[in-house]
């Protein structure tokens, strides 16, 4: 229950991020275009709801396997074999997140201490910044969390949905209301 | 040193089947940490960067957005339609609309896949019905599916223009003639093959039925006219362009087309309702339904869709950025390009050794990412040779359609294998024949640069001195 | 023993007068200090963009950079004085001020925030370039420019009625040539470089404001030097800059003729009475930001066009 009100509550956030971007944009052009006019901050706020998008999103990527890799070689090997070179690469992600995090601290901490705001919007930089320390502590809850599917056997990796399968889907869809209809038609 | 340690950690990390942002991101991070003295603050502050300060990244989720909501079975149906309408009645003519049909399809989405599966699912199996050998059939579709990045807008091109700085507009333009060019080769070269093998005709299905089937199609075709017109119309940039079409393409598919969202069972116009009932129910329908869509689930899958790839996207062209970083400050590039310029290496020679590493790479690796890879690495080479930045953009284009069609890892392969249930080995057989038409098409490409410089060429003219 | 390694990151092309200054700064200082003191140059935004490079600096992995000085304002409001619309004639005037006692104490500016300026660098006198030709403030009425990010500059547009876009230079091109913005303000240097004036038929020679540099290092990085390389550094980066502003000034002249000879666009010349007409809808900009800027210190650059 709780569990998918969360599920609910950062899809929405990431869908709520892209919707945001694109009206933002559209609005301007709208604004330039019919009123001559525009937004002075409209630019950097869409910059930055974009990096919110990205940082926050991606470890959402990791728990529905939408970030691609080669995985050709990977699974060549027996399912044991998969699942140690796996936790191998699961552990190196998270030495990379460890990095990132450190750093981003420093980062922000330097931000807080100067005290400086934004260019165009008047809120501190290391507030708007801060999402790159909740991205990847994120990441690594999620890279934690795949660690232990794959110990414990019931993943192998990061399941890789790829652009070709979710345009399979998109294939299913069809073939379900009828395939060839419009041959039909046609002949 | 440098060089040897940040590609082998690169590939060491892909083998191990590491998602490519981190492993371009993590083998980026531990050179740096290994052989420079930049601080872990400085890397972080620069991802931040690579995602906040290049204002054309961001026509990559808007693109996506509006190819999500119209990478529809709909939209598919009905561009079909009106291609079978239009060239059906040639000789080979259901295999011609086909590839017309994935042109059209192309110039509403960014992808090669979505073309091949929203075309070929209904195409393959009408073909076979209409006595085309299936191995015929699936074989142009996989061929003409790899259009969708040619035709613009598209999204490697972006990418393109991400890792280079060249103009995003400029590329789109430049994909069109080369694109209708393609088609029309594959076209050709259906019409020679169906005149051997006496393959059917369709029957001429009447103006009437062609008009009301381009009507019908108009919702989706308008799409690439808003893109360009409102590029080269002067009333956006690439990015709003994109965001423009972003919300053309929500309303095309919601309140016009109704394929999906709140509208989905109602009908533009009830049986007998007059023209001012019919206003009237609009007036407060279309408003509502809009508003309905925020919580409507076909709606947010979409959306939440397009997320996700664009969040993948994006996280790799980030970290791509840091990998270009430690390359550019290792001046890898700029030593490989004096290199082969001191060894008085011809521009054709390169194009010729660069076709081969692309197409090497397509092999093995997604487009989006060859490209942030390679094209850091190919540009300053290209630029010291003298070959132009759009010219050399596109031929990379034409290598990562090549690229689909490549075993083990060519996305279109497998998702003709996927609609067709046949295995992969049986697609790539009958991809090949249709493949050498596209190598043809890429040395045609590659040495006569006029094919894409021409309309951009053209278009700077007309507004530079009008 | 290892030498000290002074990053120098720019943004632009190694033949501009800043590119040109960064490599003459790098020779300088190798001579001057025996190489106990190396300089790396970094064009072309390779490290850092200008929003980002003076907080790499706060972190300590670039030492030396030289944002334009707009680029300051998150720093301090004092710098936003340099892009007050008519404040200096021509950049003997500038030249006069930024020597003044006035204007190096306006180098510390950024003092408090871990910064330190070393000295200023020209690019030159912005000009107006549209789509019509602008004679008169009121030809300025209801068109869009495309400005960098600054208060001043908004308001310096606003006051004229037309509408004031912030764009990243790199799209500038393009939204001028499809005349999705109707105009810009530049300097003659960057209007022949980015071949703005292909797209724009008309440059009025305004020379109504200035695009110039600030080259600072961090507070940090500086007191670790002993006194000697310090005054080594700083004479090294006084010369360089003589010479760069020498370039600049030079460049000016040079793309300004370049830009009439290839007859792409018509250069307009103000008439005195035209131009009063400019600094009298512009002026009101002064007062909306005396406050934040000091009105003394206006005062004083405004001072500077006497001698
Ligand atoms: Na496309
Ligand atoms: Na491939």
């Amino acid at each position: 229950m709780l569990r998918r009100l969360i599920d609910q509550a950062e899809e929405s956030v990431i869908s709520l991020l892209l919707v945001a971007m694109t009206l933002l944009v559209f609005y301007e052009v709208i604004l330039r275009f019919g009123f001559g006019t525009g937004l002075s901050w409209g630019q950097e706020a869409t910059l930055h709801l974009s990096a919110w998008f990205v940082l926050f999103g991606a470890s959402y990527g990791i728990k529905v396997g939408a970030h691609i890799g080669v995985d050709a070689f990977v699974r060549l090997l027996p399912p044991l074999g998969q699942r140690l070179i796996s936790a191998l690469a699961i552990l190196l992600s998270l030495v990379y997140c460890g990095l990132f995090l450190y750093g981003s601290w420093v980062y922000l901490a330097k931000m807080h201490l100067i005290g400086i705001e934004l260019e165009d919007i008047p809120i501190p930089a290391w507030l708007a910044h801060g999402i790159l320390l909740v991205g990847f502590a994120l990441l690594s809850l999620r890279l934690l969390g795949l660690l232990y599917r794959v110990a414990r056997g019931s993943a192998t990796g990061f399941q890789k949905a790829g652009e070709a399968e979710q345009s399979l889907r998109l294939a299913d869809e069809l073939k379900r209301d009828e395939v060839g209809s419009n041959a039909e038609r046609a002949s | 040193m440098t060089t040897a340690a940040l590609f082998l950690l690169l590939f060491g990390c892909m083998l191990l089947g590491m998602p490519i942002a981190i492993a371009l991101g993590f083998s980026s991070i531990v050179t740096i940490l290994l052989f420079s003295d930049d601080s872990l603050a400085s890397i972080a502050l620069k991802l931040f960067e690579a995602l906040s300060a290049h204002y054309t990244l961001l026509a990559i989720p808007f693109f996506i957005l509006s190819s999500q909501f119209l990478s529809t079975g709909g939209v598919a149906k009905r561009l079909i339609r009106f291609a079978v309408g239009a060239v059906g009645h040639i000789k080979g003519g259901l295999a011609m609309a086909s590839v017309l049909a994935c042109m059209l399809f192309a110039a509403v989405s960014g992808s090669s896949p979505a073309t091949v599966a929203a075309i070929g699912t209904i195409v393959i199996a009408g073909m076979v019905k209409s006595g085309y050998p299936k191995a015929f059939a699936s074989g142009v579709i996989t061929n003409a599916g790899t259009l969708g990045i040619l035709i613009p807008p598209s999204i490697v091109m972006l990418v393109y223009s991400a890792a280079t700085e060249v103009s995003a507009a400029k590329m789109f333009m430049a994909g069109f003639i080369p694109g209708l060019m393609m088609g029309g080769l594959l076209m050709v070269a259906i019409y020679i093959v169906a005149r051997i093998k006496r393959l059917p005709a369709q029957p001429w299905p009447g103006f009437r039925e062609v008009g009301a089937a381009a009507f019908s199609a108009s919702g989706g075709i308008l799409l690439i006219v808003i893109v360009l017109g409102s590029i080269y119309g002067g009333v956006a940039s690439p990015t709003e362009a994109a965001a423009v079409s972003a919300v053309y393409a929500f309303l095309v598919a919601v309140v016009g087309y109704r394929d999906m969202g709140p509208l989905k069972e109602t009908p533009w116009r009830r049986a007998g309702e007059r023209i001012g009932a019919l206003l009237l129910r609009h007036t407060w329908q279309v408003p509502l339904a809009i508003a309905q869509s925020v919580v409507h689930p076909e709606v947010r899958k979409t959306v939440l869709d397009a997320s996700k790839v664009s969040i993948m996207l994006l996280f790799i062209i980030a970290n791509a950025m840091l990998f270009a970083h430690v390359l550019t400050t290792e001046r890898i590039p700029h030593q490989i390009a004096e290199t082969i310029v001191s060894h008085g290496l011809e521009p054709w020679m390169f194009l010729i050794v660069m076709n081969l590493l692309l197409l090497a790479a397509g092999n093995f690796m997604e487009p989006s990412a060859i490209l942030l890879i390679m094209a850091p690495i190919l540009f300053p080479i290209a630029t010291q040779l003298g070959i132009d930045p759009i010219h050399l953009g596109i031929i990379m284009v034409v290598n990562m359609e090549i690229g689909m069609l490549t075993p083990p890892v060519g996305l279109n392969l497998f998702v003709t294998a996927g609609i067709t249930g046949e295995s992969i080995g049986w697609v790539i057989k009958a991809v090949l024949p249709w493949m050498l038409l596209l190598l043809l098409f890429l040395m045609l490409i590659t040495y006569i640069p006029s094919i894409s410089l021409f309309l951009p060429d053209y278009l700077d003219r007309l507004q530079g001195y009008g | 023993d290892e030498p000290t390694v002074i990053k120098f990151s720019h943004v632009v092309a190694e033949n501009t007068p800043k590119g040109l200054m960064a490599q003459r700064f790098q020779e300088l200082v190798a001579e001057k200090t025996d190489a106990e003191i190396e300089v790396e140059v970094y064009p072309n935004s390779q490290l850092f963009g200008d929003d980002k490079v003076l907080e790499a600096m706060l972190l300590g992995d670039v030492q030396m950079a030289a944002p334009a000085l707009s680029k300051f304002s998150r720093y301090t409001d004092v710098l936003a004085l340099y892009d007050l619309p008519f404040l200096f004639e021509d950049l003997d005037a500038v030249d006069r001020f930024q020597q003044s006692e006035e204007g190096q104490a306006m180098l510390n500016a950024v003092a408090d925030k871990g910064l330190i300026g070393l000295g200023y660098l020209h690019n030159g006198m912005k000009q107006l370039s549209a789509s019509k030709p602008l004679r008169v403030p009121e030809d300025a009425e209801g068109l869009k420019f495309r400005i960098m990010s600054s208060d001043v500059l908004e308001a310096q547009f606003e006051v004229l009625n037309a509408a004031p876009l912030k764009k990243p230079f790199s799209e500038v091109f393009t939204l001028l040539q499809t005349k999705a913005i109707d105009g810009q303000e530049n300097t003659w240097s960057n209007i022949y470089s980015k071949k703005f004036f292909e797209v724009q038929p008309y440059i009025t020679e305004s020379n109504h404001g200035l695009l110039d540099y600030m080259v600072v290092t961090s507070k940090e990085f500086w007191s670790r030097l002993t006194d000697e390389q310090r005054t080594e550094v700083k004479a090294a980066l006084d010369e360089a800059l003589a010479y760069g502003n020498q370039i600049a000034r030079d460049k000016a002249i040079e793309d300004k003729e370049k830009i009439a000879e290839s007859g792409r666009t018509e250069i307009i010349e103000l008439t005195p009475e035209q131009r009063a007409q400019w600094v009298e809808a512009m002026r009101p900009v002064w007062r909306q930001f005396e406050d934040d800027i000091g009105a003394e210190r206006i005062e004083a650059a405004y001072r500077s066009n006497d001698d």
